[in-house]
């Protein structure tokens, strides 16, 4: 099964890769089983942030670039207002990736 | 915050990614310590990172005030050692011998070994006055008017053999020197009682200067001194090769014609000529592009070509402020640790220049914080 990559480019992802790297380094793990290691957390974030995720946000802001290649969205906004029931971020520049949520499913 | 919504569910992913994993490293891979390991940095960063705060531990981070190495305290004076204590006995009474005559301008009277006879004679009174300055002036090397009281017999023999007394030089230093010790503070004063009757007596060599010029007042030697009006240089620690040479100034002018004098006027030309050319080679600007090419002369062509490309290399960095601006926008794009959104997107849509889309299951990091979604909508304006 398919997994995105992409929240591998996350916060906990990168430790997570860092963390990896680290011991693949070491000899510690080999990088057959850090590549397992990050697919177990593509599949647990992902089904996480289905299940354990419930807020809503909504997002305003100029567009300075949109692209779309290989499926994936990636916008770049300037001055973006983020809003949600907790709380409101503005933020002067925000990069936005996005992949295609129907080519898990298939 | 480990209270936070987010950080609970980075908790779980953690939890729930090294369960699933755990059987592969049991089985097939290194084993449960590697796994509790990987866990324990992985949260370590997550910590790190702010994302999450360990429950074990309350405070973040312990203060880093606490270990202080230890400063050596310079409030207190430096004691020095009793060598430093007495500044000027250190310079009176340099360690090496060879310093001496360096220092002394005294000599510059009797510069020469070889030009015993004269201050063979006259020195001799002089030296009953000296013998508190026999370790300044006493060097082997210039042993007339610096002579120990007890090695005035070593120093005028070695006056008129110069070549069997220099081998072993630090011998009559190194006997005195305990009596030096005495001999310094009794030649300081004097030197101070001196120095008040003529120049201000601040470095010892000139306090010796001022000292030989008086001697030699006394010891009649007028043809040096009034030669020209040649005022025998300051002697500094680094003036040796100059100083060495104005000594041979003076001997030279009062007409001695001694081997030993051509001698050194040879040795003074060589001085000069030493002191005035120093050379130095610096070497070609390493050119990198020259380490391919063996003979430049063979191939000049490819020098040009490849200056020309080290040329643009050398402009590339001057031109690059022109594209700062323009790459902006890139730039942009390739930070990754600007603000970041990662989501899934469910549609996209224009409308002119208004652009709608729906997104999903998203994790933001904006103004350093980790916010989860699960679903977003965004209106942006082109």
């Amino acid at each position: 099964m398919a997994t995105f990559e992409l929240y591998r480019r996350s916060t906990i992802g990168m430790c997570l890769t860092e963390t990896l790297d680290e011991m693949v380094q070491n000899g510690t793990l080999t990088p057959e089983l850090a590549i397992q290691v990050l697919v177990q957390f593509d599949k647990s974030m992902t089904e996480a942030l289905e299940t354990q995720v419930k807020s809503k946000v909504s997002i305003k802001g100029h567009l300075h670039t949109y692209r779309f290649c290989d499926n994936v969205w990636t916008f770049i906004l300037q001055d973006a207002l983020f809003k949600s029931e907790e709380l409101q971020e503005t933020v002067g520049r925000v990069k936005i990736v996005a992949c295609d949520s129907k080519l898990l499913s298939q | 915050m480990a209270t936070s919504a987010t950080g609970m569910v980075y908790i779980r992913v953690i939890e729930d990614v090294i369960s699933k994993v755990r059987d592969e490293f049991v089985n097939n891979g290194p084993g449960e310590s590697v796994l509790n390991e990987l866990q324990g940095i992985w949260e370590m960063k997550m910590i790190q990172a702010g994302v999450i705060i360990d429950r074990t531990s309350a405070p973040k981070q312990p203060a880093p005030g606490g270990p202080i190495t230890p400063v050596h305290d310079l409030n207190v004076p430096y004691e020095g050692t009793e060598e430093y204590e007495t500044p000027t006995a250190e310079i009176l009474f340099p360690p090496t011998p060879l310093q001496t005559p360096i220092q002394t301008p005294l000599p510059g009277s009797t510069p020469l070994p070889g030009s015993t006879p004269l201050p063979g004679s006259t020195p001799l009174p002089g030296t009953a006055d000296n013998s508190t300055y026999n370790i300044p002036t006493g060097s082997s090397d210039y042993p007339t008017p610096a002579s120990d009281s007890g090695g005035n017999t070593e120093a005028k023999s070695g006056n008129g053999r110069p070549s069997s007394y220099m081998p072993p030089p630090p011998s009559p230093w190194m006997n005195p020197r305990p009596p030096l010790s005495v001999d310094v503070n009794v030649a300081y004063v004097e030197g101070r009682d001196e120095a008040d009757r003529g120049t201000s007596h601040q470095p010892l060599t000139q306090d010796f200067f001022t000292m030989s010029a008086g001697k030699r007042k006394r010891e009649d030697f007028p043809a040096q001194y009034h030669n020209g009006g040649y005022n025998i240089p300051q002697q500094d620690g680094a003036g040796d090769a100059m100083s060495e040479i104005f000594e041979l100034e003076v001997s030279e002018f009062p007409g001695r014609q001694d081997s030993v004098t051509t001698a050194n006027r040879e040795i003074f030309a060589n001085l000069a000529s030493s002191s005035v050319k120093i050379p130095q080679l610096d070497g070609p600007i390493p050119d990198p592009y020259d380490d391919v090419l063996s003979t430049p002369n063979a191939s000049t062509p490819a020098v040009v070509t490849q200056n020309d490309a080290a040329e643009d290399d050398d402009d590339e960095p001057l031109n690059e402020n022109d594209d700062d601006e323009l790459d902006d926008v890139d730039q942009g794009e390739e930070l990754n640790t600007q603000h970041l959104v990662l989501a899934q997107f469910d549609k996209v849509t224009r409308t002119k220049s208004r652009w709608k889309c729906a997104l999903k299951d998203g994790i933001m990091h904006i103004n350093n914080k980790d916010i989860l979604f699960n679903k977003a909508t965004g209106e942006f304006d082109f």
